[in-house]
């Protein structure tokens, strides 16, 4: 598949010099399409209710179209201040629809009214609109028309209320404590018994009848909280249901109430195998809020260790994917492995899976002495065992009959379910956004993107060993490169604020002081980052209303929609597969659920 | 030594309006002493095969495997080659709960999943312990939010709580030997045909109380300046 070139103008402003806009104008007229100027770096168009299924339409079907749906969720804009010059709305829908040919993005808002909450769904257009459209109507309760199963995703059935609108409270502390009583147990069992008829599935045909088989929440083999309802004919599955919203932390909700700097740690929970990648998309989109431009040295520490949480992450995965083919040493190599990289990590940033290392503004303190050799300490260590990897397991006859041509998809079914990452290109698509669209000085770097061919569970297994390669490649890089200078940007913004500015005069040693105790204050805005995660791409959408608080944070998980296909590869397929498929996804439950 | 007396309760006789935990607790004095009273000789076999027992217990407990996030990474590391926790004797993960001793609750208590927890629990055969690994299982944690549980102890008896977000896999294995340290001293029908039926188990000491004078020592802690 072929992708276009990288973008030159990573922020792009001038949104009406891009020729999807412009085709858009032409073909609904100007009225129809409204443009508001944001930070985003890509166009964001507010559409009429009514016209929202023919723009979408549109996009999809037009020459060089927008294959996926990246995001669909919703912002409560009730309470939202500073709002000048955007349409009237109690309720916004944004649709984030990406195009792999162009390299492009465009985003779709439709304004909605609080007495009249419902849209067309447009699940006929994207497949993975499913989800998100439930996932929205289960936090703002907005409806959408012509939806197969609207029902709720990620709390549980017998739930209250939706929990993203302003007027929910955020704390646990706000309600009564929670209490489970025998009677409630049994009410929630019951709410949990899967309904075959709900979901439109037979229980049976002429010749046989169907076994209906609970997978999860808790199974070895789930990786977690992770449910799935498995319609089996003999071992062959005939159908099957995911059910996810057993990890639901509520991050977005906790967003809205944590100071910009002091929901840094937060994000390290969402991957949580990932670290501080999961820092990276919402710094660098909080840092376009404040318009901070961080120092080379800042940002190749950051790609550093984002790069050597890569290598933990894809170890543990390797390990994971092994073990669930049945592999009980892989683990134990792997994890070593991982301890290697635990003693470079906890050396640098002083803790092992969630440092929260990164600032707004840079990192929280510079390098320690002796961290190269440390460093080049795994680096020298990694590559034979990566080899040894490669020579017992990939090239074993059991593994390669487990996982060749298993749940196989090809670049066009990846790209209409919203599958991005090692997954995507795993199908044989070019699509990285380290290369597409650098951010935070990968374009200065030398490396590869793997590639697979089959789409398969081997490729989706063998290419992480690649990219760990890949990333081995980039630290080398940092260890030899690590440019010289300051760890922290010298901006009034950067959290905590440069100190020695503080102990000049009492004018900076107050705004010290605010920004310390209240945080920083963003201006009203929007802004967005992408970022190329363990698992796929992630995004942090952030809206300030011009408080020390977001107004709203949109996290964008690439796990999410890697579930949903689930059931469209395991039609026809038997359990073992299912296992294997599973085990190839790469996936944690907090990045699916939030 | 004072005791925690628990009484199991059926499930079947619980009325609806019961909340978890179930089973009644009351402290209470050592049951021993009664025997021993009685005849110092059998009061010292009983001692004997006492802790005979409970240290065949706490040294083949079987977990289940059961993880719920973070948490349970670091959990699963600590039964890797580096830490290796057959040391202790607990390597031997079960799938099932009907076959494990012990259940950590390795990660956030959801809402969703309270339920589950609790048929999970209730499907492990008596004697079972719980560890609540992690400051999410603890209480919450930094996630006071609507969809979290503050705590697993709002329905599961916790035998150990270990703190951090996540416990490093040696925090993990020192909570497990606080688990062992506390089976040790416990009582235990030793036959369903001899004695009191209850569970008493030891009040152990708190460690934060324990390590309060050596942890004041500490002055002057490292910069983070050189590796």
């Amino acid at each position: 598949m072929s992708v276009a070139t990288p973008r030159s103008d990573s922020s792009t402003t001038g949104a009406s010099a891009d020729p999807v806009v412009e085709a858009l104008k032409q073909h609904f007229g100007d009225q129809a399409i409204r443009e508001q100027d944001t930070l985003t770096g890509l166009p964001v168009l507010w559409v009429a209710r009514e016209a929202l299924t023919d723009v979408i339409g549109f996009l999809r079907n037009m020459p060089q179209p927008f294959e996926m749906l990246f995001d669909l969720s919703a912002l409560d804009e009730r309470l939202r201040g500073q709002r000048h010059g955007l349409p009237d709305a109690d309720f916004t829908v944004f649709y984030h629809l990406l195009s792999v040919s162009r390299n492009r993005d465009v985003m779709l808002k439709v304004a909605l009214a609080e007495g009249d909450l419902a849209l067309p769904s447009i699940v006929s257009l994207y497949p993975n609109a499913n989800w998100y459209e439930r996932e929205v109507w289960d936090m703002f309760g907005i409806d959408f028309r012509g939806h197969p199963h609207l029902a709720r995703i990620l709390m549980p059935p017998t739930w209250h209320g939706h929990p993203l609108r302003k007027d929910y409270p955020a704390r646990a502390t706000e309600f009564d404590p929670y209490t489970l009583t025998v009677e409630g147990q049994d009410k929630e069992q019951q709410a949990l018994q899967f309904d075959p008829e709900a979901w439109g599935m037979r229980r049976g045909n002429d010749d046989t009848e169907f076994m209906f088989l609970n997978l999860g929440p808790n199974h070895p083999s789930a990786h977690g909280a992770f449910r799935i309802v498995l319609q089996l004919d003999g071992e062959e599955i005939v159908d099957c249901v995911p059910d996810i919203g057993y990890h639901h932390r509520g991050a977005e909700k906790m967003a809205e109430r944590q100071s910009w700097h002091s929901f840094i740690p937060y994000t390290d929970r969402i991957d949580y195998t990932g670290g501080v990648m999961n820092n990276l998309p919402y710094i660098l989109a909080a840092e376009k809020l404040a318009g901070i431009q961080v120092t080379s040295r800042a940002e190749t520490i950051r790609v550093m260790m984002a790069e050597l949480f890569r290598i933990n992450s894809h170890l543990l995965f390797l390990g994971t994917y092994l073990q669930d083919l049945g592999a009980m040493t892989p683990v134990f190599f792997t994890f070593t492995d991982r301890q290697k990289a635990y003693e470079v990590i906890e050396a640098i940033t002083g803790f092992r899976m969630h440092p929260a290392w990164y600032r707004i503004g840079g990192v929280a303190h510079d390098l320690p002495n002796g961290w190269d050799r440390l460093m080049q300490g795994f680096l020298d260590w990694m590559p034979k065992r990566l080899r040894e990897y490669e020579r017992v397991m990939m090239e074993n006859a059991i593994v390669i009959e487990r996982t060749r041509h298993i749940a196989a998809f090809n670049t066009k079914e990846a790209l209409a379910w919203g599958v991005t990452g090692p997954n995507l290109r795993a199908t044989g698509c070019d699509f990285d956004l380290r290369k597409q669209r650098p951010y935070s000085g990968y374009e200065n770097f030398d490396f590869e993107i793997p590639l697979g061919a089959n789409g398969d569970a081997f490729d989706r297994g063998q290419l992480r060993i690649d990219e760990m390669r890949q990333s081995l490649r980039i630290i080398q890089q940092c260890v030899d490169n690590m440019p010289a200078g300051d760890y922290k940007a010298d901006h009034p913004l950067t959290t905590p604020p440069p100190r020695d500015k503080m102990l000049q005069h009492i004018e900076t040693l107050i705004t010290h002081f605010l920004q310390v105790s209240w945080g920083p204050v963003l201006k009203p805005n929007e802004s967005l980052q992408m970022i190329e995660a363990t698992k796929g791409i992630n995004s942090y959408y952030l809206t300030s209303d011009g408080n020390t608080m977001s107004y709203r944070t949109r996290i964008r998980t690439p796990s999410f929609p890697h579930l949903q296909q689930i059931p469209m590869l395991m039609r026809g397929g038997f359990v073992p597969d299912l296992i294997a498929h599973l085990g190839s996804i790469d996936f944690v439950m907090a990045d699916v659920d939030r | 030594m004072a005791y925690t007396l628990t009484r199991a309760t059926d499930d079947a006789v619980a009325a609806d309006n019961a909340r978890y935990p179930l089973s009644e607790r009351q402290r209470a004095e050592d049951p021993m002493k009664q025997q021993v009273h009685r005849n110092v000789f059998t009061g010292k076999l009983d001692e004997v095969l006492n802790s005979a027992v409970n240290w065949g217990r706490k040294n083949s407990l079987w977990p289940y495997n059961f993880g719920l996030s973070c948490c349970y990474v670091e959990m699963t590391t600590a039964f890797t080659a580096p830490h290796d926790i057959a040391r202790f004797g607990a390597e031997v993960i079960r799938a099932s709960p009907r076959q494990a001793d012990f259940m950590v609750i390795a990660g956030t208590c959801f809402i969703k999943m309270a339920p589950v927890i609790q048929q999970l629990y209730d499907q492990m055969l008596e004697p079972k312990w719980v560890i609540s690994m992690g400051s999410c299982a603890n209480s919450g944690g930094m996630y006071d939010i609507y969809s979290v549980v503050q705590g697993v102890d709002k329905f599961l008896p916790v035998d150990v709580y270990i703190p951090g977000c996540p416990p490093r896999p040696e925090a993990f294995l020192q909570g497990l030997q606080l688990l062992q340290d506390s089976i040790q001293e416990e009582r235990r029908p030793l036959s369903w045909v001899v004695g009191d039926q209850g569970v008493y188990r030891a009040e152990m000491p708190s460690q934060r109380e324990k390590m309060r004078e050596q942890r004041i020592q500490a002055t002057e802690l490292r910069t983070p300046d050189s590796v």
